[in-house]
């Protein structure tokens, strides 16, 4: 289902335990790598499922909830959640959205440098955040995965594959969706 | 919205899965990775898709009520042979992994998916693919090169030479004419080896040489239980000239019925297979040849106007050897060379005499009958040097038999010249002809054969 009109702003929800002034600083990276107005709050009444037998949540059903929170038009609905996603079939997911829909949600725990048993770096973590949620923001205007290894949308299974990728839209993508003006290709 | 990774050519994959959540999942996971993707909820299901050969890599549940994934994929393995199989399930055991990776599984994959493990095991399967295919072009492509050069200097020859090195840079279908044994599949594997072409297919298919049913299915393929024997789905020379060129020699002779169909598929550039629906886009250039005046053919109703029409794009006329005899000693010369190689016979050469009778003779079977005449010399002469009679030819004529009428005339001048080849040696006479000694002399008694008097 393709999204409803441009993306005129972004809700950017906590969903459970994130710091305030991480999800502040986070909403003006994604402002600026984004170009977008993004404004925070929390995911009232979103509460994460445990996936049976594993100590993650179900990101599927994350997204889901998501979806069916209230929003304006032409906002998108991001959640950020501190807990380690999974879902039936994956063993983990940085982020999640579906092709044309209404929300996206990114997770926070595998994208510190702490979860690799490194030191906390609060930077790295909020530019690596800010990368997924753009490539997850594509999938919402309906571009998949792209094969250009320096284009956002460039499908990447570990966070040095985050680190590595490109982080603007290559010409091929960003020519198959309206982009705004600041995310066009230079 | 499009999806941009879509747009390259990817696997195209089979999820089998009696979970909803795993098909829906992993289809879209593929999807959005620009893989196409199709998903069956039964081995039923999943049998019934296989069978129309549209699959590269197949993801099969071991635990599905019914047929298991395992016996899926043994009965895969029969309607689709070509198909890479994964054996995904929730359940490890050290058993179904040994069953599975045995019965030829490119992997055993455990729920929940390692993302990076799954992307490299499509990636892999994506390698592995893409090498056999290349291993299949360049092996076309070698047997593409190993055809042997067009021969001749003569002004005929040399405008000829100049069209298909025109002709070859276009993608334009091209219609040859010529005579029997002039060398047209050789024009044709010319035109294909100087296009853009070359490193794809060239795929011959001798039209006349197939009845209408067999040249229909080898033309566009079958699907399987097309008809009875249909065993395996059957991809056509269309579908193998992907990305190459096609030769359809003797065109003149397919029926009505395969005309029809055929115009459809240059029309159309997608096939059909013979009990199929799905119409499948192939990429192919046509060169085609013909020893008949498709033209007239085309006048008198026995060739469809409009596929002549759509086949005479570039017509490209092979002259008889009778009108160029002075390609003659050039062509004698290359085929000792090539023949003399090949029988490890490397000083033989043709005497001034031989040359001169050679490019007397008539050649009405054309170059082949010139390249079987010196082979004939070369397997039954002895000596380094081939002489004029050493070689079954009649000044104006062809060899000897040419001019015979009925069966009898044949035989009768086919067994004098073997025996004058060989100098009345009974025994080599008769191993030459394939018959024993017994039959020979009845055969020389009964067509009052008599032995010549310089006869060794």
């Amino acid at each position: 289902m393709p999204h409803d009109g441009p993306v005129l702003a972004v809700r950017l929800l906590r969903v459970g335990a994130v710091p305030q002034a991480l999800l502040r600083d986070l909403a003006a990276r994604v402002s600026m790598v984004a170009s977008l107005p993004c404004r925070v709050g929390v995911a009232a009444g979103v509460e994460p499922v445990a996936l049976p037998g594993r100590a993650q949540v179900d990101a599927d059903r994350l997204l889901l909830g998501l979806e069916g929170l209230p929003r304006e038009p032409g906002a998108v609905t991001a959640g950020v959640t501190d807990a380690d996603m999974g879902s039936a079939i994956f063993t983990h997911h940085f982020g999640r959205a579906r092709h044309g829909g209404r929300a996206l949600v990114i997770s926070l725990a595998r994208l510190k440098p702490e979860f690799y048993g490194l030191p906390q770096d609060r930077g790295l973590l909020l530019r690596r955040a800010s990368l997924e949620f753009l490539h997850e923001l594509g999938h919402v205007w309906g571009l998949g995965h792209c094969r250009d290894n320096g284009c956002i949308m460039r499908f990447v299974p570990t966070v040095e594959g985050i680190d590595n990728r490109g982080t603007a839209f290559c010409a091929a993508c960003a020519s198959a969706v309206a982009l705004p003006p600041a995310l066009a290709p230079r | 919205m499009r999806t941009v990774a879509t747009e390259s050519r990817k696997l195209t994959i089979l999820v089998v899965d009696d979970e909803m959540i795993v098909r829906d999942s992993l289809g879209a996971w593929f999807r959005e990775d620009g893989y196409r993707v199709e998903t069956a909820e039964n081995a039923r299901e999943a049998l019934r898709l296989a069978a129309e050969g549209r699959h590269d890599v197949a993801f099969l549940d071991i635990k599905m009520p019914g047929v298991d994934g395992l016996e899926l994929q043994a009965r895969l393995k029969e309607v689709a042979p070509d198909l890479a199989v994964v054996v995904m399930t929730a359940y490890a055991s050290v058993d179904s992994a040994v069953r599975a990776l045995k019965a030829g599984a490119q992997d055993y994959i455990v729920k929940p998916f390692d993302p990076e493990q799954l992307s490299a095991l499509l990636r892999r399967i994506e390698e592995t693919r893409a090498l056999r295919s290349e291993n299949v072009r360049l092996k076309s492509a070698l047997d593409g090169a190993a055809a042997p050069p067009i021969v001749g200097r003569s002004p005929a020859m040399r405008r000829l030479l100049e069209v298909v090195e025109s002709v070859a840079k276009t993608d334009a279908t091209v219609l040859i004419r010529g005579e029997s044994g002039t060398g047209k599949e050789l024009v044709a594997r010319a035109i294909h080896q100087q296009s853009a072409r070359r490193y794809n297919p060239l795929v011959a298919v001798h039209c006349g040489a197939l009845a209408e049913g067999v040249l229909e299915s080898e033309l566009f393929g079958h699907e399987k239980g097309a008809f009875t024997g249909a065993a395996y789905h059957h991809k056509g020379k269309f579908e193998q000239a992907d990305g190459g060129t096609i030769f359809l020699d003797e065109i003149g002779e397919i029926s009505p019925k395969v005309q029809v169909e055929l115009l459809r598929v240059l029309e159309e550039k997608r096939v059909t297979r013979v009990g199929g629906k799905v119409a499948i886009p192939v990429d192919f250039r046509v060169v085609a040849a013909t020893n008949r005046d498709l033209r007239a053919m085309a006048k008198a109703g026995e060739f469809r106007e409009d596929l002549f029409w759509r086949l005479d794009v570039v017509s490209v006329e092979i002259p008889p050897l009778r009108d160029r005899r002075e390609d003659v000693p050039l062509l004698a010369q290359h085929f000792a060379g090539c023949l003399g190689r090949s029988m490890n016979r490397r000083n033989l050469r043709l005497t001034p005499a031989a040359l001169e009778a050679l490019t007397e003779c008539d050649w009405p079977g054309n170059v082949r009958e010139l390249q079987n005449a010196i082979e004939r010399a070369i397997v039954l002469g002895r000596k380094d040097e081939i002489d004029a009679k050493d070689l079954p030819t009649r000044p104006g004529g062809g060899a000897p038999t040419a001019n015979a009428r009925s069966l009898e005339e044949l035989e009768r001048a086919h067994i004098a010249r073997i025996l004058d080849e060989t100098g009345w040696n009974i025994t080599h006479a008769a191993a030459v002809l394939e018959i024993d000694r017994g039959t020979l002399y009845n055969k020389i008694r009964k067509y009052e054969l008599t032995k010549p008097d310089h006869a060794a």
